[in-house]
């Protein structure tokens, strides 16, 4: 098939590993699945911590509950990367180990208070719904299937986050000022989550025509901050005053591009940010730990009678 | 054996009560402490398969912890009074479920799961005919699903010993974990663990459980080709129990970082009771 072709036919679920893909569409299906799969890892990497913060038992069992959830989303989305025949898992994460692996741009920022966690359980979860959603139709058949159970899961995430939220917000006076602190903090990495407007997108132009990408990174946010300003203030936090966001007449919102630091979304972007180095390094030194086990593991599989194992849980 | 011997929670009497309870904190603080330093494995085992694994494990831990601790919170006890505000020195756990990992340490997780695993067998085994109705009741959930534990560390352990250097590893896993094994089976104080025999809260004794452990674990290792510190031998002496046991409120340092860690949280914010989002396991 040629490129020509793909675009023609371009539609939810159209193409499958049994349609033979032009090397173009292969490579930036890759890039977007492999961007997904890293970032679940890395997002499961900064709230494992968590699951031992958790003030309450049965918190503790849903918080453990989201980040093994989050590991299986990798798992699958992998897979679903995988079957474009460009890369193997193995490859992939190898690359997420030493830092050529790109994720997103809220899991490269450390995160050490619980009054954080709903920010990323709540927002950045929220707002990637909103993405995964419109990827249900996407053109490559296994990653929409993902996201049929990942979306599913998200749902229960997204209200975890924001029982968390909503227990915080009802606290002490402390709680509430803790809660806003993080929110002003975290508020612009939110926004930036969606990328840069689409006249600055590089990516897009291709992914939409080819069908891999159903909504802009504009429509995307419009949408989440439809959705989730309400929610903030609903929860008594306050928007902050930059950067600057403003609702149109007709429902959408406009956001003062200018306000937010790209050059620090693109240091981000490059994995070259400080807490870039920092949660790649956490992943690079416990992966190299536990390096001697895939090493056993593989010289298991290269015996007559290797194979099927304690590997093989999924 | 006599299975209807004790009342519910709300007519036993004090001595009872005591001794139900020392035995329900075995069970839940053993759970609980291990699935904490299980958790530390999540996203960060050797593969996303054995990251699901342990992931499942450890929730399952926390699981029956939950279902232990609210056995407790029969006689009156909170959460906060079971858990987040109850001093470290008061925890009934075994020292091996509170040792931090090494670097890297994977053999230790499987061996430290193998060798509670079969503990725990044999605990749960001991609880079927319980006397005391509460408990008898919650066994056989948790037994469903320690099934698979075990399972799951002994495929782990003949893989890795399999491997020169994996056996290696092992062997450090075990030696430096076997000691704080024993603890298990440790009293924690024995005039109560008596009264917990005498009334048939438990129907096999903690030193005959110890003994049928030991007959299951040694051979194993050694065929494996690893060596415990008690291959050929049959009693456990004190010398070969660590400094400290656990089970008499005695821990190693290591469990106090870990109390201070895990309670951080709960100790900083201000929202009230620890939050029910589950329901209450009676109904479910």
């Amino acid at each position: 098939m040629d490129v020509e072709e793909v675009k023609e036919r371009a539609g939810p679920r159209e193409f499958s590993p049994a349609d033979d893909m032009p090397e173009e569409y292969r490579k930036a299906a890759t890039r977007m699945i492999q961007f997904h799969a890293n970032s679940e890892i890395m997002g499961a990497y900064l709230e494992r911590p968590f699951v031992r913060q958790s003030p309450s038992l049965e918190r503790k069992l849903a918080f453990s509950a989201k980040v093994q959830d989050e590991i299986g989303h990798g798992q699958l989305l992998y897979r679903a990367a995988e079957s474009l025949g460009v890369k193997t898992r193995d490859e992939m994460l190898e690359e997420l180990a030493n830092g050529e692996g790109k994720f997103l741009n809220c899991f490269h920022y450390p995160m050490d208070s619980w009054h954080e966690t709903p920010m990323i359980a709540f927002f950045v979860d929220g707002a990637a719904m909103r993405r995964q959603a419109t990827l249900k139709k996407t053109s490559w058949e296994p990653y929409a299937h993902a996201m049929d159970k990942v979306c599913f899961e998200e749902g229960f995430h997204v209200k975890h986050g924001e029982h968390i939220l909503a227990e915080l917000a009802q606290g002490s006076k402390k709680d509430q000022e803790k809660l806003q602190e993080a929110f002003d903090e975290w508020w612009p990495r939110i926004l930036q989550f969606f990328g840069p407007t689409d006249d600055k997108s590089t990516h897009h132009d291709f992914a939409a025509d080819v069908g891999l990408k159903q909504m802009s990174n504009d429509e995307l946010r419009n949408a989440f901050l439809n959705a989730y300003v309400p929610k903030a203030r609903k929860y008594g936090l306050e928007i902050p005053e930059y950067p600057r966001i403003e609702e149109n007449d007709d429902g959408t919102w406009k956001v003062r591009e200018d306000d937010l630091d790209w050059d620090e979304f693109f240091t981000v972007a490059k994995n070259d940010y400080e807490g870039s180095h920092e949660q790649i390094g956490k992943r690079h030194d416990t992966q190299e730990a536990v390096e001697w086990v895939r090493d056993v593991l593989d010289d298991h599989e290269q015996r007559p009678m290797g194979g099927a194992g304690p590997a093989a849980a999924d | 054996m006599a299975a209807e011997g004790l009342a519910g929670p709300a007519d036993l009497g004090d001595d009872e009560q005591e001794a139900v309870e020392l035995l329900l904190h075995r069970l839940a603080d053993d759970e609980f402490v291990l699935a904490e330093r299980y958790t530390e494995w999540q996203v960060r085992s050797p593969t996303l398969e054995s990251d699901l694994a342990v992931a499942n494990v450890a929730q399952d831990e926390l699981g029956h912890a939950r279902l232990w601790f609210d056995l407790l919170e029969d006689f009156g006890y909170e959460e906060q009074d079971l858990i987040w505000e109850r001093p470290p020195e008061q925890w009934r756990h075994s020292t091996l479920a509170e040792l931090p990992w090494p670097d890297g340490g994977w053999a230790d997780a499987v061996v430290r799961g193998y060798l509670y695993d079969v503990a725990e067998d044999l605990r749960l085994g001991a609880l079927e005919d319980s006397s005391y109705g509460r408990i008898r009741d919650r066994v056989g959930k948790v037994q469903g699903e320690e099934d698979y534990h075990l399972e799951h560390a002994q495929n782990w352990l003949e893989r890795l010993t399999e491997d020169e250097d994996g056996r290696g590893c092992v062997q450090d896993a075990v030696d430096r974990q076997f000691a704080h094994a024993l603890t298990l089976f440790e009293p924690g104080d024995p005039d109560l663990e008596e009264r917990i025999d005498d009334l048939g809260l438990r129907t096999t004794p903690l030193s005959e459980m110890g003994e049928e452990w030991l007959r299951r674990v040694v051979p194993f290792f050694e065929s494996l080709d690893v060596d415990t510190p008690m291959s050929g031998r049959e009693d456990v002496t004190a010398d070969q129990l660590p400094a400290v046991v656990g089970r008499d409120g005695d821990h190693t340092d290591d469990w106090f970082d870990l109390y201070e860690e895990f309670t951080h949280t709960y100790d900083q914010v201000d929202v009230g009771d620890p939050v029910r989002i589950m329901e209450d396991p009676d109904d479910e």
